[in-house]
């Protein structure tokens, strides 16, 4: 099968800069520069792109010139963060912060109260009323997660010293914890290969005639370069080590 | 023919009459019966984007499959659809709605209908008209006068009661605390990676190399960047009154701006303003491989001689951890992202686990303002490990007593509606 040029050109660029970045487990290079500037560059354009189709146009530009005239109040204050970049006016931005953090604060603190706290409390404790139709394994879990709770939190309670009972509880909060992280490594580790597994899988699939063999040159010549670079590092060290 | 048997032939076949209607037209023009007591009102306590039918639920409803039809009051259209159920499905007792906004029973039926499901341009206050069928055997048995209502949007959410006296609650213990921490002071145990922070500032100053503290990738409007910032206040005093070099490279141009405040704040209050460089905080990307890439950049070329990374981190955590490791930078890591302790565990020298990040910046600083906050949080779980050991208790003996009562009250004031 025969790609068209453009995306054979996407091959290249696709394998380039994926071992182009892979390089960086051998140590820091040109090459690895240029991916990293490229990406930063690139990640840069894409938030821009997406604030100003994303946001701006759809919901301040385009209603504003329909007439919504009151999105004049946050666009002022979202406008006055970027006095920052004028010492003598910086002061302004402050309006615009102290609202960010005052309605963010104003939003999390019910949320959070409502889904982490009180919805906890009720989760952990439901399955208690529920103990007659229950199996012998849910009526475990139930105790279980109950006591885990508690023993965590008992972990985390920083106003009494670790003495006595608050210290065998947090000493057992401190094994529920390790258990879970162990299972949350594991799961994360597996998650993790397989983006390997899908990088490998892009890097045989543009090794293939149809890529017009972008892995394996692109693989050469950038152990070609290191070579060259090395032998030119360690030319340059010998001539600076002579007297 | 005689007379009587004449009226006997017109009787008979004015009972036959609907019958033979029916067959001959397919639908029945007899009136059903009415179910009575019927209403439709606007849900209460919502945002305006419900209305809520109720009738009364009958013992003999057994068998019986209730239609909901629906249409806008001003409309031409045929009615449509809006609910289906069999008898005793939605009684009112099943609504999800706490003991203290909602006392209708299980003598009753109520349903919820969205007003966007009758028509997509409805909006709060578009009058819409439902018609209530009983059907057994597939058979219409009764149906409702046409009940027409409008929804309207409420100000005050009462179900969230709960919610409301929590907050008061804080408030109230917030300020006790704080009038407490003020007085008297407050005790906190010892954190151990907190201590680690003068050993690692302490390295960095001796070997001249940078400091770098990443405030993570969250926005100004979570607790864990405010935590990172109150830590970062500290972290940079200690940089000052050391004359270290400390680099912040940001994920978020508004956390960016804050924590431009917060180290020159700290610049000031060690003492040496001169030293504070505007180009300490720095802005790399919104994408997050972006910065992981550019920051491992960096971490790799300066090899500083301390990583901090305290705040909010997802898949990057390891690829800058891994990296300041490789570099021989000593690192602290503090993160309530649970996914990604485990990654800090295997690659920084000291690991603040959740809550220590927040406890971090009332521990270095000893504010009786962060103080109380953090004791405010010990009463918070305090609270919870108490709700959890005597409400499981108390609601396996009021299940085991069938105080059903009880137990629906207990967990409604722990639902979040």
């Amino acid at each position: 099968m025969e790609n068209s040029m453009s995306i054979i050109l996407g091959g290249w660029l696709s394998a380039g800069l994926t071992i182009f970045l892979f390089s960086f487990l051998y140590k820091d290079n040109p090459l690895f520069k240029i991916a990293e500037h490229l990406y930063l560059g690139v990640g840069m354009g894409w938030w821009f792109i997406v604030l100003l189709y994303g946001t701006w146009i759809p919901k301040a530009y385009e209603p504003f010139m329909q007439g919504e005239y009151v999105l004049i109040i946050p666009v002022l204050l979202g406008l006055s963060l970027v006095t920052q970049f004028i010492p003598r006016i910086s002061w302004i931005s402050r309006y615009g912060f102290t609202f960010i953090m005052g309605y963010g604060a104003g939003l999390v603190l019910p949320l959070n109260l409502a889904t982490d706290f009180m919805a906890q409390i009720a989760g952990t404790i439901k399955p208690f009323s529920q103990l007659a139709s229950m199996s012998w394994g849910a009526i475990i879990n139930s105790f279980l997660i109950a006591i885990g709770a508690v023993c965590v939190l008992a972990y985390f309670y920083f106003s009494v010293e670790h003495k006595g009972i608050v210290k065998k509880a947090s000493n057992i909060g401190i094994y529920f914890l390790m258990i879970y992280f162990g299972a949350s490594f594991g799961n994360t580790v597996m998650a993790r290969f397989s983006l390997l597994y899908g990088r490998f899988d892009l890097l045989y699939d543009f090794s293939g005639a149809s890529y017009a063999f972008a892995t394996p040159i692109i693989i050469i010549l950038t152990v070609g370069f290191f070579a060259l670079k090395h032998f030119m590092d360690k030319k340059k060290n010998s001539g600076a080590a002579q007297p | 023919m005689k007379k009587t048997e004449l009226l006997l032939v017109f009787f008979s076949f004015l009972f036959l009459w609907p019958g033979l209607s029916f067959a001959l037209n397919g639908k029945s023009n007899i009136a059903l019966p009415l179910i009575e007591d019927a209403i439709a009102e606007d849900m209460p306590y919502d945002s305006g984007g419900d209305i809520l039918l109720r009738w009364p639920a009958d013992e003999d409803d057994e068998g019986v499959v209730y239609e909901i039809y629906a249409k806008t009051e001003s409309s031409e259209n045929e009615w449509k659809l809006a609910d289906s159920f069999k008898a005793f499905e939605k009684t009112a007792d099943k609504m999800r709605m706490p003991f203290w906004a909602w006392s209708h029973g299980s003598d009753e039926y109520a349903v919820k209908i969205p007003i966007k499901s009758v028509d997509g341009d409805a909006d709060i206050g578009t009058v819409l008209c439902f018609k209530i069928k009983a059907f057994r055997d597939g058979k219409p048995i009764a149906e409702s006068a046409i009940l027409c209502a409008s929804s309207d949007d409420n100000w005050f959410n009462l179900p969230r009661l709960n919610g409301l006296l929590m907050v008061i609650l804080i408030t109230a213990a917030f300020f006790m605390t704080m009038s407490r921490a003020k007085k008297k002071g407050l005790f906190i145990r010892r954190i151990a990676g907190l201590d680690a922070i003068d050993e690692a500032i302490g390295r960095a100053t001796e070997m001249g190399k940078p400091i770098y503290y990443s405030t993570g990738i969250n926005g100004m409007s979570s607790v864990n960047t405010i935590a990172s910032l109150s830590i970062l206040g500290e972290v940079s005093k200690k940089v000052a009154e050391y004359d270290s070099i400390i680099k912040v490279p940001h994920y978020d141009p508004i956390v960016m701006s804050v924590a431009k405040e917060t180290v020159k704040q700290s610049y000031i209050e060690a003492g040496r303003p001169d030293s504070y460089h505007d180009d300490a905080n720095f802005f790399l990307s919104s994408d997050q491989f972006s910065y992981a890439a550019s920051l491992d950049g960096m971490i790799e070329r300066e090899k500083p001689a301390a990583c901090f990374f305290m705040g909010y981190f997802l898949a990057e955590s390891l690829l800058l951890t891994e990296v300041g490791a490789s570099a021989g930078a000593i690192q602290i890591a503090a993160t309530d992202s649970e996914s990604q302790l485990p990654f800090f565990f295997t690659s920084c020298d000291y690991t603040l686990i959740g809550e220590e990040l927040y406890a971090a910046g009332a521990y270095l600083s000893k504010e009786p303002m962060l103080l109380s906050v953090l004791k405010l949080q010990d009463f918070g779980k305090l609270f919870m490990m108490l709700s959890v050991l005597i409400g499981g208790i108390a609601i396996a003996l009021a299940a085991v007593f069938h105080c059903d009562g009880f137990v629906k009250g207990l967990l409604d004031f722990f639902t979040n509606y």
